[in-house]
């Protein structure tokens, strides 16, 4: 390992060694920093190996600006938008990756962080390089954020000294937060919006409260009660964030005779409840969460077909239509959607057998 | 008594050893850790990564405690619910599987429980800063439990340990999922409960007017998120409107600030409301989850209690506010303290709705 002084030569002995696959550590925007080309497979191997952590736990990459991060990350407006409110940062936005980096940079979801900063050092490395460098704190896992090289070195094994190829020397700087981590990947609904349901003799009521649409939801019970017992039933629930899909599944609930609260299962994904007048039970799911519609039977939902007393009322049910849509055959489908109305607490409610 | 826990309720995969209450190891292993730690990822098939990943846990957790599961633990517990069933399931069929194979007493948990008792937890080495706070911590009954955290806002009477009251709890939105899904409107993305925190330090409280679910009928004891959820919903549509669909910097600090201020004045107007009004003493304030790691409402927490003489009391480690199974442990102690084993271990299965204070059948 070669120990340099932070000069105006630095950067070039810096892309020197980056461009022969070496590992360098240098001051970030917040720490130092152990920095490869992220586009170098060899180069990302060893890294793994320096942080002693398991491939697969991806990095994040340092860019030079807006343009550099649309190169190697689909940036949408919310991605945009950080980045611009937020420069200089430090701030990592997770984005979905275009998969021009190296393996292992990217998350096994093939999501991509863009660390910005506006740390000199830093963009004039990726700037002379005319490629991403990684910005990883340079401790390995589990050890703490090092703000000067003798601190680093003094947390390092051998092993790790050896696979340094040059460290550049800023001094001490004062401790910083870690850079805060935005997630936008998960923000395009469209990923997941399957085609659009229309509904076929369509029945459409304007509700003025939230006592409204849960009275709905209790007529709506009492008109499908029958279909029950000789195939289970579906409320595909569909509608924005507020919109009542849990105010309705409550009316449901309360008319099936459930005495339990019904709550948002948005964290749990699937609640289960028992009615205590019959031997009906609700299985309340919210597909908010999911990432790909195949995750709706991941949460049993095949084994909740089988029983012909279930009805299952499902959230945000426009994110996985295909999933659901798919089970005709096996259960009743009603497909219920909410929208905002003119006046503030005004949904309109449609709703259709599938 | 050593306890080797197990918790597989939702998205954590976690395995623990404790002494009594102290803590040998507490592995967890989430979804977000592996990437990275933007904790946007939730786990695709919750039970297949719990599958994956329990027996490393497992592993992990004795080989850190430096406990043998042969010779030196005692007892093994295991979360039972409430917990996403098919992801419980993985954890009760472990547990089940090592009390068979090493002829351990099985003791089964109620996850609320552990989140109410993680206070009570202890570190293993003898931190000088815990001391001065633990020397605080004798609880007296009777006192107060309360759960915040993205599935659950349970306040909960604690007659005495073992012996639980549900009090009051959310009749739509957890707070800690009230909080992730405001971040989500910011695009702060999901789960963004603490990066609203980060945003919320910069920002006016008072810049935004969203209205503090049910003002004035707070005596009817029940949490509410969903309105305010509403609320902050238009305003932010109408914020975006005004800036060609984009927010400000400025803009979602204030915003973040605002919804925080609103959500945690409803939070401690209801729990005032319910220690005003009841029949006892309350003398202590146990609080766990998720949420209690944000600083702010351990601060409104606090001022609320100081007007009622009640101490607050939470975890050491912010490790303990999230799902862990250290605190499963803890649970378990008391429990096993009481004698309150599985009696047959071939009956314990998953209580996905499983309620604080309930009797399991396979304990009688």
């Amino acid at each position: 390992m070669k120990i340099i002084k932070e000069n105006k030569q630095s950067v070039d002995q810096i892309v020197n060694v980056l461009k022969d696959g070496g590992l360098v550590i240098f001051l970030s925007g917040v720490c130092y920093n152990a920095g490869i080309d992220a586009t170098n497979p060899t180069a990302v191997k060893k890294l793994v190996k320096y942080k002693n952590r398991p491939f697969g736990k991806p990095f994040s990459i340092g860019v030079k600006n807006l343009p550099m991060a649309k190169e190697y990350a689909e940036m949408n407006k919310t991605a945009i938008n950080l980045y611009k409110s937020f420069y200089p940062g430090p701030l990592t936005i997770v984005c979905q990756g275009r998969h021009k980096v190296a393996p292992g940079i990217e998350s096994e979801l093939g999501t991509l962080g863009i660390f910005v900063t506006d740390h000199q050092l830093t963009t004039d490395i990726v700037s002379r390089l005319g490629k991403p460098v990684t910005t990883t704190s340079a401790n390995a896992s589990y050890q703490p954020r090092p703000f000067s090289l003798e601190n680093l070195f003094k947390n390092l094994s051998k092993k790790q000294m050896a696979l340094i190829d040059l460290a550049v020397d800023s001094g001490k700087v004062p401790e910083r937060e870690a850079s805060t981590v935005i997630d936008t990947a998960l923000e395009d609904l469209a990923i997941l919006r399957q085609g659009k349901v229309k509904l076929k003799n369509k029945n459409e009521i304007l509700s003025r409260s939230e006592d409204n649409t849960q009275n709905l939801g209790k007529e709506l019970w009492q008109k499908y009660e029958n279909y029950l017992g000789k195939r289970p039933l579906i409320f595909a629930l569909e509608g924005p964030m507020g919109a009542g899909k849990t105010q309705f599944t409550k009316g449901l609930g309360r008319a099936m005779g459930i005495s339990d609260e019904i709550i948002s299962p948005t964290f749990n994904l699937v609640l289960e409840y028992k009615s205590v007048k019959s031997d009906v039970e609700l299985n309340h799911i919210d597909a908010w969460r999911l990432q790909n519609p195949e995750e709706l039977e991941g949460l049993g939902l095949i084994k909740m077909l089988e029983e012909k007393k279930m009805v299952i009322a499902i959230e945000w049910a426009e994110r996985v239509t295909e999933a659901i849509r798919k089970h005709r055959d096996e259960a009743t489908i009603i497909w219920v959607k909410i929208a905002y109305g003119k006046k503030d607490n005004e949904r309109l409610i449609s709703w259709g057998v599938l | 008594m050593k306890i080797l826990a197990i918790d597989t309720a939702c998205d954590e995969t976690s395995a623990a050893v404790t002494e009594n209450t102290t803590i040998l190891s507490n592995i967890i292993w989430s979804q977000a850790s592996l990437h990275a730690k933007w904790g946007g990822i939730l786990p695709s098939l919750a039970q297949r990564e719990h599958l994956k990943r329990i027996d490393w846990v497992v592993k992990k957790a004795l080989d850190t405690s430096h406990q043998s599961l042969t010779s030196d633990i005692d007892a093994i517990a295991v979360t039972v619910g409430p917990c996403l069933a098919i992801a419980g399931e993985v954890g009760i069929a472990k547990a089940k599987e090592l009390a068979k194979k090493y002829d351990k007493p099985l003791v089964a948990v109620n996850h609320i429980e552990g989140h109410v008792l993680s206070p009570l937890a202890q570190p293993r080495t003898e931190n000088p800063k815990f001391e001065i706070r633990n020397s605080k911590l004798t609880i007296r009954f009777p006192a107060l439990g309360l759960v915040i955290s993205g599935g659950h806002t349970d306040l909960i009477l604690i007659k005495e340990i073992g012996q639980y009251k549900l009090l009051a709890q959310t009749r739509d939105d957890a707070l800690g999922e009230a909080l992730d899904k405001a971040a989500r409107m910011l695009g702060l993305g999901y789960p963004g409960g603490a990066i609203l925190e980060k945003m919320a330090q910069h920002g006016n409280p008072n810049s935004y007017p969203l209205p503090i679910p049910m003002s004035g009928r707070e005596k009817e004891g029940y949490f509410s998120y969903s309105g305010l959820k509403t609320a902050m919903w238009k305003i932010v549509e109408a914020e975006k409107k005004k800036g060609k669909e984009l927010l400000t910097k400025k803009q979602i600090e204030n915003l973040a600030a605002s919804f925080q201020n609103t959500a945690f004045e409803h939070l401690t107007r209801v729990i005032s409301s319910i220690i005003h009004n009841s029949s006892f003493v309350i003398h202590d304030l146990l609080v766990g989850g998720g949420v209690s790691n944000n600083i702010e409402i351990r601060k409104r927490l606090r001022k609320m209690a100081k007007q009622f003489g009640i101490k607050v009391c939470l975890p050491y480690t912010k490790k303990l506010c999230s799902d862990n199974a250290a605190m499963i442990d803890v649970a378990a102690y008391f429990k096993s303290k009481e004698g309150k084993f599985v009696k047959n271990i071939a009956k314990v299965e998953r209580l996905p709705r499983s309620k604080i204070g309930e009797t399991f059948p396979w304990e009688i």
